[in-house]
Parts: structure tokens; sequence; C-alpha cells
């Protein structure tokens, strides 16, 4: 309780798509699909400068580029975990983060996504931490918004 | 994004803990010696400082001058830069999910126009 070192902060953003999990699964792996979406607004990342190796110690590489400026941005994480089509653990090591992303089947023909990022070794992204979904950053913004 | 920063990874440390949110959202209504800190808690005075040291340390907290009591000071602009990494990867997500969703309602719809919103 007073030692902040063993502690986690975590960031998770949920969403629910019109989408059978085996496709919304594949486009979180695929080029083709990435390409699509995985810049933020004005932002593209180009098919040929995605480089998805997905095994676990396979590359996840992407380039970023403004569409504004050209200015680029590369990102390069690796593969920790793939188990199609639950779940895809990578890791950012130059930023220090890893991503959990879990796929759920709602039964209905959509797919939920959580991702979880943390700032944390892999080695602490296990069930029981993803189990605190209501994370220590969630309730820190609740507590923002009184400020 | 400035995740790797000493500075950030300090600020997250310190917020990470329950008690020192606590503290942090006492202090939002206003100064506190660390006596009146430490009545909700079922923590020794010797818990409490050490909270309030890791807080200080990160800059979140200040404390007076006054030799006496030292009243604790919340300090928010400590806050900037952990706030600005939160929104900007929960910017970067919201803006993903909102594409791939469009992207998979089009490949879905393939005989349809694309969809934009």
């Amino acid at each position: 309780m007073t030692e902040a070192t063993s502690e986690t902060v975590e960031l998770t953003i949920t969403r629910i798509f019109d989408a059978p999990r085996e496709l919304v699964f594949r486009c979180m792996l695929e080029p083709e699909h990435l390409t699509h979406f995985w810049g933020p607004t004005g932002v593209s990342t180009p098919i040929d400068k995605i480089n998805i190796d997905p095994r676990p110690g396979g590359a996840f590489e992407t380039v970023m580029v403004n569409d504004a400026t050209g200015e680029e941005y590369a990102t390069h994480g690796v593969f920790v975990e793939i188990v199609a089509p639950e779940r895809i653990v990578w890791t950012e090591p130059d930023m220090g983060i890893t991503n959990a992303s879990t796929f759920i089947d709602l039964g209905d023909g959509r797919t939920e996504v959580r991702i979880l990022q943390s700032n944390l070794p892999v080695e602490f992204t296990s069930d029981e931490a993803q189990a605190g979904f209501q994370s220590s950053l969630d309730r820190f913004a609740a507590y923002l918004t009184t400020l | 994004m400035t995740i790797t920063d000493t500075g950030l990874d300090a600020t997250f440390a310190a917020l990470a803990d329950p008690t020192r949110r606590a503290i942090l959202a006492r202090l939002a209504q206003g100064e506190a010696t660390v006596n009146e800190l430490a009545e909700p808690f079922d923590l020794t005075l010797q818990s409490i400082s050490k909270h309030i040291k890791v807080l200080e340390h990160c800059g979140l907290v200040s404390r007076g001058r006054h030799a006496q009591f030292r009243p604790c000071r919340l300090e928010p602009r400590a806050l900037d830069g952990a706030v600005e990494w939160i929104e900007e990867s929960r910017r970067l997500w919201t803006e993903r999910f909102d594409q791939l969703a469009r992207h998979l309602h089009d490949i879905q719809r393939p005989t349809k126009e694309p969809h934009h919103d």
C-alpha cells in the first residue's frame, strides 16, 4: 500500500462493432484492413508500410503519415500473444507500452473489442490485471472532472 | 506522447495508489495539514506522511513553510502531462475505432456505396 512501484496504471478503451468476431479479429492483423483505420483522423497508414508477422515475437510495425504535412511516425511493436479470434497482445518497447486487445463475441453478430493499454512490462498484463477494468485511470479521470 | 518521461512515470506511479488519489481529492477542496489528511483514513500519521512525500516528489503536492503545520497544497499543473497522455491515447483509439466501424460497414456491404459519417 505504501509502495507505488508494484501498482499499475491502465487505460481501457471499449467498442462494440456490428461485425462477426472472426472478421474484427482479422482487421487487427491484416494490412489490407489496417490501412483503412490505423491512422487517426488526418493520418494515413500506407499498406506497403505495414509489416505484420503474426506470431509471438513477430513484428507489428507501421508508418503513419500526416496527410497535411507528410510527416511520418513509425511504430515498432512486437507481438506477445495471438489467440485467434480472441486475443492479441503486443508491446511497443520504445514507448514502454503494452496493448492487450480482447475480442468478445456478443452472440448477436456483434463483437466487443477491449483494448487495455498499460505502461507496464508485459508480465503485469495478466487476466487478473485485466479484471481490474475499473482502472486507476478511469477513477482518476472521474476525479479530474471534480477539479 | 511522453510516456517514457521519468517525471510522467513518477506521476503515474503516484496516481496508481487509491490513498494518494483520495488525498489529492481532499486537497482539491483546499489546503490541509497532515493531521487533517490522516483523519478519514485508518492509517498512521507516518504512513500518510510517506504518501505525501511521494506526491511531493512528483510535484503534485507542495508544503507550506509555516513551521508548525506546514499545510499541504495541490499543484494541479503537475497533472498536465499525465492528463495529456491519457487524452492523447483515448483520442487515438476512439478515432481508430470510428474508422474501423466504417471499414467493417463498407466491407460487409460491398454492393452499396461506402458509408461516410
